[in-house]
């Protein structure tokens, strides 16, 4: 328990100080999840909708895989991606091996499967007449679409909560693909990792209570969007 | 505009829901559709509408039809709306439909008043009443003023006084507009009061078309003299049908005999239950009686026969 106090104290001290390195990591995690929630969002709404509405071969099949997905470890993810751009790997010639591309890259791995999960699960919890009504009230393709996802927007809120918690957490993926160099590819749980493995326990927890405030920031303001009075 | 149905099948699953071979709705028309639960009126509705993939053509002016056909306002049975409120749900289609802000405020604030939304305008619409709801979703369709209207079971919300006021106030409307309009319904009352023209659905198969008035006088056949409510009966070897309030009394052609079920008071008139035949196929006929006339007790044996009736050929 002493370290966790400390590790408060020595937050606040970090913060209040401007450590500059401690800023960056923190930004850098900001950023590099951030993006990765916006390209799984790009992608996973669209697909969402399309599991949630469409009547194909195989969907079943596909949100299965979908919803295996939403659970996968991301280390696992990691790795794979790793063998991937790893020098001697398929796309080894793009040298994405330990960027902070690579960890977008396998965050959105993470995340994207959460955002097409709940983006299919809230669409089909609306009314399924609400499609026909947007379209003999004239709206378009684009605009029904973008109108679903307004309807939808509680479980949307949700997909970004869920993948944003998810990617922004994780260390497996990120020191995978990563490798938590100093600099450019350390974030704030791969350095609370570093900082444990030195033995400066209270230098993680500060790192910790940072990840942590910074998770709870974003889900508040996330939450404050989804819980504000339409209805 | 009107709209022309050509050669229309739509299948869901192994069932065929609609059959139509030709069906013209002409411009400035208002058509009911009429027919018993499951006969494809919703159905016929949705394809006009564009939402559904028949084969064969519907095209409205010409044009054919197509999913969120600008020339369409279509309510739907079911009150659906976005989480919002009353007045933006009004509001949606016309900004859609690229109507100034100015003139969509005046059509929501008349249609509000029309149709007894004006004090629910700001509220959330999913917090309406049914009936409230289903008004609502009347006025968001009739404040398109779109060419083609499409009404499925319009006043299933309104009570008595807000039904009868409609019932006045959806023609006018519709005339103001020069809309082509197909409602559907299974009211009797409300498809001769608000259409000039029927068209019986009976298993997704047209079984007449024509004015109301002259089909009803003269139904061409039995099924759709059951469906407008006449009786249809068997007798000897002739199928007669005649509509509510023309049996009489006391021989006539054709007459035949029916046995009194009971006697019922309806306030401003009285008239007799009567069965006509036996077993399974006995048919069930109303004899409506004047105000001194005696009635008759249950089980007496009454000769009677109708005032005007139809004789449809066998089949």
């Amino acid at each position: 328990m002493g370290e966790l106090a400390a590790g408060l104290g020595d937050a606040f001290r970090l913060l209040l100080s401007g450590d500059a390195e401690v800023y960056a990591i923190a930004g850098r995690t900001l950023l590099i999840s951030a993006a990765a929630t916006a390209l799984s969002l790009a992608i996973g709404c669209p697909a969402g909708l399309a599991l949630a509405r469409g009547r194909f071969r195989g969907r079943t099949l596909l949100l299965s895989l979908v919803h295996t997905g939403m659970g996968m470890p991301p280390v696992v993810v990691g790795l794979v991606l790793w063998l991937l751009i790893t020098r001697s790997g398929p796309l080894g010639g793009l040298g994405l091996a330990y960027t902070p591309t690579a960890m977008i890259a396998a965050q959105f791995l993470i995340a994207t499967p959460l955002v097409i999960g709940f983006t299919a699960a809230s669409v089909q919890s609306l009314p399924p007449l609400l499609p026909d009504l947007l379209a003999t009230l004239g709206a378009g393709r684009l605009r029904s679409l973008w109108l679903l996802l307004r309807e939808a927007r509680l479980g949307m809120l949700a997909a970004v909560m869920a993948g944003f918690g998810a990617v922004v957490s994780e260390v497996g993926a990120a020191m995978t693909v990563g490798g938590n160099l100093r600099g450019s590819t350390r974030v704030l749980t791969t350095a609370i990792v570093t900082a444990t493995g030195r033995g400066d326990l209270s230098q993680a927890a500060a790192l910790g209570i940072i990840l942590l405030a910074l998770a709870f920031a974003v889900t508040f303001l996330l939450t404050r969007l989804q819980q504000r009075r339409t209805d | 505009m009107d709209v022309r149905v050509a050669h229309l099948a739509l299948d869901r699953g192994a069932r065929r829901v609609l059959d139509i071979d030709a069906l013209d709705f002409p411009a400035g028309s208002v058509t009911a559709v009429f027919g018993p639960n499951g006969s494809g009126k919703t159905s016929l509705l949705r394809c006009i509408a564009g939402l559904e993939r028949p084969r064969g053509s519907v095209t409205i002016a010409g044009e054919p039809v197509r999913r969120g056909d600008p020339r369409v306002a279509f309510a739907f049975q079911e009150s659906v709306f976005l989480h919002d409120t009353v007045r933006a749900n009004l509001a949606l289609g016309l900004a859609l439909r690229d109507i100034p802000r100015l003139e969509r405020d005046g059509r929501i604030a008349d249609m509000a008043e029309e149709c007894g939304l004006a004090a629910v305008l700001d509220r959330p619409a999913r917090s309406l009443s049914a009936g409230e709801a289903q008004r609502a979703n009347l006025a968001r369709t009739l404040a398109l003023a779109a060419p083609i209207t499409l009404l499925d079971e319009p006043l299933s919300g309104f009570d008595r006084i807000g039904r009868a006021r409609m019932l006045e106030e959806i023609p006018a409307l519709l005339a103001t507009h020069a809309t082509t309009a197909i409602i559907v319904t299974h009211d009797r009352e409300e498809a001769f009061r608000l259409a000039d023209r029927l068209v019986l659905l009976v298993g997704g198969r047209v079984a007449a078309v024509g004015p109301a008035g002259p089909l009803y006088r003269r139904p061409p056949d039995a099924v759709t003299a059951r469906l407008l409510g006449h009786t249809v009966i068997e007798l000897d070897d002739r199928t007669i049908g005649f509509p509510p309030g023309a049996l009489r009394r006391g021989p006539g052609e054709p007459g035949f005999r029916v046995v009194v079920v009971r006697e019922v008071d309806m306030g401003n008139h009285r008239h007799l239950i009567g069965r006509f035949g036996t077993g399974p196929g006995a048919v069930a006929v109303e004899l409506r009686l004047d105000p001194d006339e005696p009635g008759a007790a249950p089980g007496e044996d009454l000769l009677v026969h109708p005032a005007h009736w139809t004789e449809f050929g066998r089949g």
